[in-house]
């Protein structure tokens, strides 16, 4: 690393933690350390935090497969890792100057992923996306759901506080508010939620588990096994993202992982996002 | 790129996926010059499709009131500004409409969505479009029923209105829901394929369960009506009420009706079919078909925009009183002729005419019963002869709908009801 990238690291690293009186955590340029904990950390602010290696990941132009990413945004995410031999998490950090969650039609949300090959195998999958029956796994994270589970109405008063609407068809007098055959009356003109489409509905998990296998291939996983939380604050998102450990890690081992970012102010979506390559992810154990 | 031929623009151009075309083709026809922008189309689709929760700003079926309005704003000034920006100053046609199917409006010679090279970003490489903001989905009705200045007075609202009878500004309606093109932007544009187009009937639709809500096809679909969806957080449109026009509604028995937005126009602009296909994507020659005869026999009516190259399946009969470098643009090189033949109709047109919203039920085959000689005067310097001839309409199943007369029925109110209003 030359004195350039050790000034940016700096900068990074500094920003991550301006204005707390925390200790900042050690540095590792090469790969991402997980760190073996009994217990895992369940927030982003968690003292864990505080002696986890973090690792700068510098991030690229997804230029490689259309729709293509060709003016930069977000060019470092900050991750740190822990694992209890079991699952692993991540505290992902960026600095963003515009917290963008509202679901507009105009309008994208920031979001964060991390992916990790489905075997761990000596050789790895490419890394955007995965290939044809060498599938990967990502854990999605967006600001639009974050703010659901959080609370927030999932309505049009969300950017139009004083909007008016007459009448829903699940508003009718004949349905008793709450009762099943309303469920049933709102999800009928909802397609995507009728179809169970993981994007629709109500969320109270703001993460997401998909498979890819290439660009253009995304699918949500056959299970929901992963969960974790975002916090927007000081100019820049905190993410935790807990999975578990990818089929054939073991504490100990090693494998890979790799990370993307999108700037919803950008208008990022999709394979328009900033990204790593692979990343080497040693994982740490009990001894 | 592969090459496809759109016959609309009479020449092979580029799309991203080798031509493929349905058996039948779902289509329609709105006569501009009848249309009174009671937005009856418009709240039929509303009430039917899009009145729920994240479908506020949604309208599939809308009425603008041309040349400034637009939903949303402005979409097709956009378009056509991207495109000469793309290919300054060449966007014209060539050569002359003519009987051949493959290029009845001459040829266009500029470049489509799909062609601007210049314009097209290596993050947009597919589709060349825009993406609108929220504010401009936001007023459907913006410009409603605002007519232009006086003539040579550019960029003024007449200070002095128009007095009657005389109209000396123009404006009209335009009615619009989703082309189902045969070479579709939006389709083009998913990343995902989550947007096909059905073999049986051409009718687009994206997938709900497939869509992650990129929105590429928004920006792609230079007629906007591919829309997002807030709530469930995936792209939605019209979906052509496929479910009557499969026959499959309740009221239908079993035989395809046209959709909620054709049924319930009161001023009886709209008639929507299913139009077979040639295998290289001409309309297959199908003489009493009531669209083909009115796009290719009758030739009046017309392509939305076919310069934009997605060879939309919605046609318009241009309204009369627009000036026609308007209408040019926004309709190709048939315009002429085909106001020509509207204001001049002959016996088959006139009887043909008659058959907009007799019956909910798709038509698939008119016959022509003729009748007495009823008028005769000049018009306009020439001379017109009406027959109350008999129009009869069949359908999929080959069994009379209905037929109806050139002359409407005159009905007189007894007298004891005279002023029972």
């Amino acid at each position: 690393m030359n004195v350039r990238s050790l000034a940016v690291v700096a900068t990074v690293v500094s920003a991550a933690f301006v204005g707390c009186t925390k200790t900042e955590p050690p540095l590792s340029d090469s790969e991402v350390k997980a760190v073996f904990e009994k217990t895992l950390p369940s927030t982003v602010e968690d003292r864990i935090w505080e002696r986890v290696p973090l690792h700068p990941a510098k991030l690229l132009l997804q230029d490689m497969v259309e729709p293509r990413l060709t003016q930069g945004s977000t060019s470092f995410v900050r991750v740190q890792s822990v694992t209890d031999g079991q699952k692993i998490a991540f505290r992902l950090s960026w600095s963003d100057s515009t917290l963008d969650d509202l679901p507009g039609p105009g309008r994208f949300g920031d979001a964060v992923a991390l992916q990790m090959p489905a075997a761990t195998t000596a050789d790895v999958p490419a890394p955007q996306m995965g290939e044809q029956e060498r599938p990967v796994e990502i854990t999605y994270w967006s600001a639009i759901f974050q703010a659901v589970a959080n609370g927030r109405k999932d309505d049009i008063h969300a950017i139009y506080p004083r909007a008016k609407v007459d009448h829903y068809p699940f508003e009718a007098a004949s349905l008793k508010p709450g009762s099943a055959a309303q469920q049933e009356m709102a999800k009928r003109y909802a397609p995507a939620r009728s179809l169970e489409n993981p994007m629709a509905g109500p969320r109270t998990n703001p993460v997401q588990d998909l498979l890819a296998e290439g660009p253009g291939t995304i699918r949500p996983a056959e299970k929901s096994l992963s969960n974790g939380g975002g916090k927007y604050s000081q100019g820049g998102w905190s993410v935790l993202l807990v999975r578990p450990l990818p089929n054939g890690a073991q504490p100990g081992g090693r494998t890979q992982v790799a990370f993307a970012v999108w700037e919803g102010s950008h208008q990022e979506v999709g394979s328009r996002k900033m990204r790593t390559a692979w990343i080497p992810l040693s994982l740490g154990s009990a001894k | 790129m592969a090459k496809v031929h759109n016959w609309q623009i009479g020449r092979e151009m580029a799309y991203p996926y080798k031509a493929a075309f349905p058996r039948r083709q779902f289509a329609f026809v709105f006569n501009i010059n009848r249309c009174i922008a009671c937005q009856s189309c418009t709240m039929a689709c509303k009430s039917t499709w899009t009145f729920n929760k994240g479908q506020e700003h949604m309208w599939w079926a809308n009425v603008e009131t041309k040349p400034y309005g637009g939903y949303p704003q402005f979409w097709d000034v956009k378009v056509l500004d991207l495109l000469e920006k793309a290919n300054p100053g060449k966007q014209h046609w060539s050569g002359k409409p003519s009987a051949d199917l493959k290029r009845p409006y001459g040829q266009f010679d500029g470049q489509t969505i799909f062609e601007a090279q210049k314009m097209l970003t290596p993050d947009s490489a597919r589709v060349l479009g825009y993406l609108p903001s929220d504010e401009e989905w936001n007023s459907p009705n913006i410009y409603e029923d605002n007519p232009v200045g006086k003539k040579g007075e550019r960029y003024q609202f007449d200070k002095t209105g128009v007095e009657l009878p005389e109209h000396k500004t123009w404006f009209f309606y335009l009615a619009r829901i989703c082309n189902h093109c045969s070479y579709p932007a939006c389709l083009a544009a998913c990343p995902r394929k989550a947007i096909y187009k059905r073999p049986e009937d051409g009718i687009v639709l994206i997938d709900q369960e497939q869509c992650r809500g990129y929105r590429k096809c928004v920006e792609a679909c230079p007629y906007k009506k591919t829309m997002y969806r807030g709530n469930t957080r995936v792209s939605e449109k019209c979906i052509a009420c496929y479910p009557r026009v499969e026959g499959k509604d309740p009221v239908s028995g079993g035989q395809p009706i046209e959709t909620r937005c054709m049924t319930a126009c009161i001023g009886q602009i709209r008639m929507q079919g299913l139009v077979k296909m040639n295998r290289d994507g001409t309309w297959a020659e199908d003489r009493y078909h009531p669209l083909y005869y009115l796009v290719h026999v009758a030739k009046v009516a017309l392509p939305l925009y076919p310069q934009f190259g997605t060879e939309p399946n919605g046609y318009y009969i241009p309204p009369r009183w627009v000036p026609r470098d308007y209408l040019r643009q926004m309709f190709g090189p048939g315009v002429d002729e085909a106001i020509e033949r509207y204001s001049n109709p002959d016996r088959e047109l006139l009887a043909v005419l008659q058959l907009f919203r007799r019956s909910n039920r798709i038509i698939f085959r008119y016959e022509i019963k003729e009748g007495p000689k009823v008028y005769e005067a000049p018009l306009r310097g020439k001379k017109i002869t009406v027959y109350n001839d008999t129009v009869i309409a069949y359908g999929q199943d080959g069994k009379e709908i209905f037929r109806t007369t050139v002359e409407e029925p005159l009905h007189v109110r007894p007298a004891q009801h005279a002023n029972s209003i």
